[in-house]
């Protein structure tokens, strides 16, 4: 019998280099935590929800252009500017580095959504609606979210509250592989990986030491828990700041 | 204790029964919010989930998926990790298969017209009724006037449908609209086989690609996208990427080199890479190659297509031809692969016999890194490849409705009304037949025409299996399992066909000897058993099946394809031009249509996942957009985003709103396909005010502009050979995309995302 569980800090490595900007992440992200659908007007309106989105930057002209692709989730921060400006305290870090949202204690303040330098906090403006037919596919797991109520990436929690209960019947602890958040199962280019780096076995090691690690914004001091590993072009212009 | 409904509201958020009791019955909205005030989100306990393994049907590829089931719904698409194709990943497409499932739109069961054709009125009938009179339509015409129309079909399925048109005597063809017939056609030349090419991406170091997007639609994008994460990062050293082509695609955008080359001039960029490979790296190539490709001549045979002069026309520089000849030859693994619009064009056949052609030349074929075959098929009368009608065949077909000489249509999974280039007139021409009966499970363009419908299961209801090409270079058969019980009152499309057989009797009956489907695929799966070799291996029949549909499939990784012994293709001399249709010099501009990431060719527009994920590229999502060069449009055309544009091509005229875009060349415009639905469903999603529609009324689709151009010899549609025109229409929409000025500053990349150079990747 496991007594007390190991101590667990979750973060992600996102390898720009392989990131193809496919979308495969974002609909499985949409399809695990029930967000409601991005209809025309939300696009137009530059409220789609997405708690994973792909953001695109166009450099140079043609024929001399690049793209590229950098996703984008929220950074689950150690020092989350989020956190201390919720008046209700519905955002709250806890003991596995998460940053979490209560949705029943969230009244709708926005609060959070404004000191987020990352844009990763998505409000719902309306009562979210699904065709009925539609609310087969709705993951139990999950609740669905409110109007009026903040929401955000959650690293999958339901998958690692599965896995942790797993482990638990099976008296063991749990191992790094039993389970990914949905957009790092779906990556087919394994761009996203998930660990816990408490967990000297896990896989995200290897990601952490790569020389060509940054974080987002670091120069504003929130410590991330998504560590980027850089994109590798031999044409880049010398590259301001890291790498 | 009395349970009052709060405490059973409570009670039922808390475990995965309240999603049964609030899924099973119609509840208003606000209804489902059901969150314990004391726990949090950490703390839910989850019901039990079951999985399942079976076979992707969204894109065609084959690959295995697995499906999460929770009281007898299936939630959540994830990649099947056994499975040599997909290995666990899978991409936005096979995500969306839930929302195939539970379609509102989705037919609900077999009807018979009940108007005149096209009105949209039917009754239903029952499945009973509905066979009969299939089977009495069958019996009463002559067979030669019968058609049976499918999407691409392998497997089982594949061989019942030929089998049951060869007893019967009628015509099969199978038709996709992004056909890959000018492929097959340049494989046969090339390497002496119909089936279409894997690539080693991952084991490669010099991938050069011309035109084919295989990171967003060409072939099997999962594996594609599997293979270049190692590709890039996954080995010693870091691939390199080069993308010649005349549109900047994803996989341009994430090439190291992203080339322009004038459309239809592929191929001559690729003869003058093997002019220089011959003249300049002849110790790096194989000689015997050589000699054989140019008739013992050497690069002398290929001198009209020396770098200087290919530049002029293709407009890559003879320094970039001579570069990429050089690291064709520098690196032990390169690769050359062609697709796409470069297969389009009337020189198609041209173009891709000769890059396909330079495998040969750096003894790519069969090596690590190169280009790969799947060997045969397992089992004997299971094909293994997709004959697919090209768009001459049905050219062919349309011509003979017209002359009265179809009189019955069966038609499955296919959409050519919507698909073929309207001035064909296939629409025109269906119409003339005296009965039309569908077997599809949604409404679309060619289903509207249809006397009788016969809906089918979405796949991931039926029995089936699938024999994934291009696949992973051994034998795989991927094995389809109903997920979850049919959803509507509906059959598959296997199982119709025998009840049909049984019907008609006599040959029909004896060449499709099983009671249903799933006894079809248990005497498929017999003879992979009594192989006695591969994944699963039993001499029990019955712990064979449970592992083989447990497992998602069998394969045998010992089985690998060799290498086709074909003796090697002739190098052309002497230059194939292209020919454009439409309006010839001046202020025309060249269309390059392309697959949508995420409709496909049309068949994902019904999916609200899928309409309303971003363009990787311009992020636009829910509307058809032209991109035009960006510096011109703004200098010269005085056009704004979200303008209007009328483009008249010589197959018509549709319109599509104005992106600028960084990476389109002057001379060119480019069109997704995938809207422009005029039935495909009809319902809306989204927060009450602000509601849209799904399958339908979405921006027009590029196929009403082409023409019904040719690939010479190989007779597939032509679709990157049209010069169009195009006008302002006044009016400005604004452009539903995703990109936008969130926050201003982070969109200078150079200050805040670092790019690393290479050699400091590791």
């Amino acid at each position: 019998m496991v007594s007390t569980p190991r101590e667990r800090k979750w973060q992600m490595v996102v390898d720009v280099d392989r990131c193809t900007g496919c979308q495969a992440c974002v609909v499985a992200c949409q399809a695990e935590n029930n967000i409601p659908f991005n209809s025309e007007s939300h696009f137009k309106q530059g409220r789609t929800f997405s708690w994973i989105r792909i953001e695109r930057y166009w450099e140079g002209e043609f024929p001399d252009v690049k793209a590229r692709f950098l996703p984008f989730l929220c950074q689950h921060c150690d020092n989350a500017p989020c956190e201390p400006v919720c008046p209700v305290f519905a955002t709250y870090h806890n003991n596995e580095g998460l940053n979490v949202q209560v949705y029943n204690r969230c009244v709708g303040t926005r609060f959070c959504q404004n000191n987020c330098p990352y844009h990763a906090r998505f409000f719902n403006y309306w009562e979210p609606v699904w065709p009925v037919q539609m609310r087969n596919s709705l993951n139990p797991d999950v609740t669905v979210r409110g109007r009026g109520i903040m929401e955000k990436c959650t690293f999958c929690v339901q998958r690692i509250r599965r896995a942790e209960l797993d482990a638990k019947r099976q008296e063991r602890e749990v191992r790094d592989g039993d389970f990914q958040p949905a957009c790092a199962q779906a990556c087919p280019t394994s761009a996203l990986v998930f660990g816990d780096v408490k967990d000297p076995q896990s896989r995200i090691h290897e990601g952490l030491a790569n020389k060509r690690r940054f974080r987002l914004r670091e120069e504003l001091g929130t410590e991330p828990n998504v560590v980027y590993l850089s994109k590798v072009d031999s044409e880049a212009k010398e590259a301001a700041g890291h790498a | 204790m009395k349970t009052t409904r709060r405490k059973f509201l409570k009670w039922s958020g808390v475990g995965a029964l309240g999603a049964v009791v609030f899924g099973g019955c119609t509840i208003p909205e606000r209804e489902l919010l059901v969150q314990s005030p004391a726990q949090l989100p950490e703390d839910l306990v989850s019901g039990l989930e079951a999985w399942y393994a079976t076979a992707c049907g969204q894109c065609g590829a084959g690959e295995g998926v697995i499906v999460r089931v929770i009281e007898g719904r299936a939630i959540k698409i994830e990649g099947n990790p056994d499975h040599p194709v997909s290995r666990g990943k899978s991409m936005a497409r096979c995500q969306a298969g839930v929302q195939a499932l539970y379609n509102p739109t989705r037919l609900a069961g077999p009807m018979k017209l009940a108007g005149p054709r096209g009105s949209g009125q039917y009754q239903e009938v029952s499945w009973e009724e509905a066979l009969a009179e299939v089977a009495e339509a069958l019996g009463f015409q002559a067979p030669s006037s019968v058609v049976l129309m499918t999407e691409p079909l392998r497997g089982t399925l594949g061989m019942m449908a030929q089998r049951f048109m060869a007893a019967y005597g009628g015509q099969h063809i199978a038709y996709d609209a992004l056909e890959q017939t000018t492929l097959q056609a340049a494989m046969k030349q090339v390497f002496g086989t119909d089936q279409l090419p894997d690539v080693d991406i991952e084991h490669s170091d010099y991938v050069l690609s011309f035109a084919a997007d295989f990171l967003s639609s060409w072939l099997t994008p999962v594996r594609y996208n599997r293979g270049y994460g190692e590709f890039r990062q996954g080995g010693e050293a870091r691939g390199t990427l080069v993308q010649v082509e005349s549109r900047f695609s994803m996989t341009a955008a994430n090439a190291d080199q992203w080339v322009y080359v004038e459309p239809g001039r592929e191929g001559e960029v690729a003869l003058s890479i093997a002019y220089v490979l011959m003249a300049e790296h002849a110790g790096a190539i194989n000689p015997a190659a050589v000699n054989a490709m140019t008739d013992g001549r050497g690069a002398p045979a290929l001198q009209a297509f020396n770098p200087a002069s290919v530049a002029q026309t293709s407009g890559v520089s003879a320094e970039r031809i001579r570069e990429m000849a050089k690291a064709l030859a520098d690196h032990p693994h390169s690769v050359v692969i062609g697709g796409g619009s470069a297969g389009a064009t009337t020189n198609g056949l041209f173009n891709l016999a000769a890059i396909y052609a330079l495998n040969h030349l750096i003894g790519s074929l069969g090596r690590s890194g190169g280009i790969i075959f799947n060997p045969p098929s397992p089992v004997a009368d299971l094909p293994a490849t997709a004959k697919v009608g090209s768009f001459e065949e049905c050219q062919g077909l349309a011509e003979r409705m017209r002359g009265g000489q179809v009189k019955l249509a069966l038609v499955h999974s296919a959409n050519p009304v919507y698909g073929l280039p309207a001035s064909l007139g296939f629409a025109e021409a269906l119409g003339q037949v005296e009965k039309v009966i569908s077997f599809s499970s949604f409404m679309d363009e060619t289903t509207a025409f249809a006397d009788l419908i016969l809906p089918d299961h979405v796949y991931l209801e039926a029995w089936g299996d699938d024999i994934p090409e291009p696949g992973p270079g051994y034998q795989v058969v991927t094995f389809q399992q109903p997920v979850v019980k049919p959803f509507l009152n509906t059959q598959s499309f296997g199982d119709s066909l025998l009840k049909i057989a049984d019907k008609l009797g006599g040959n029909v009956k004896q060449a499709l000897p099983w009671g249903s489907m799933k006894d079809a695929l248990k005497a498929t799966a017999q003879k992979l058993q009594a192989l006695n070799r591969g994944s699963v291996q039993s001499p029990s029949f019955d712990a064979f099946w449970n592992t083989v549909l447990q497992r998602g499939g069998w394969w045998d990784i010992a089985h690998k394809g060799s290498k086709p012994p074909a003796p090697l293709p002739k190098l052309p001399t002497s230059r194939m031009e292209p020919r454009f249709e439409g309006p010839a010099e001046g202020d025309a501009f060249f269309l390059v249509p392309f697959a949508s990431h995420t409709l496909g060719d049309g068949k994902g527009a019904n999916l609200p996942w899928l309409q309303g994920i971003p363009d990787p590229l311009t992020t636009v999502a829910w509307q058809t957009w032209v991109e035009i060069n960006r510096r011109k449009a703004m200098e010269e055309w005085d056009i704004k985003e979200g303008d209007e544009l009328e483009i008249t091509g010589p197959g018509g005229a549709i319109r599509a709103l104005a992106y600028l875009h960084p990476g389109v060349s002057e001379g060119a415009i480019c069109i997704p396909t995938g809207q422009g639905h005029t039935q495909y469903g009809d319902y809306e999603i989204g927060p009450d005010l602000f509601r849209n529609k799904v399958g339908t009324g979405r921006g027009d689709s590029v196929f009403a502009a082409l023409a019904a151009a040719k690939v010479e010899g190989a007779g597939a549609l032509a679709w990157a050979a049209n010069r169009v025109r195009f006008r302002k229409t006044g009016r400005n929409i604004r452009v539903a995309k995703f990109e936008g000025p969130v926050y201003p500053d982070f969109h200078l990349i150079e200050e805040f995302v670092p790019v690393s150079k290479p050699g400091s990747s590791l």
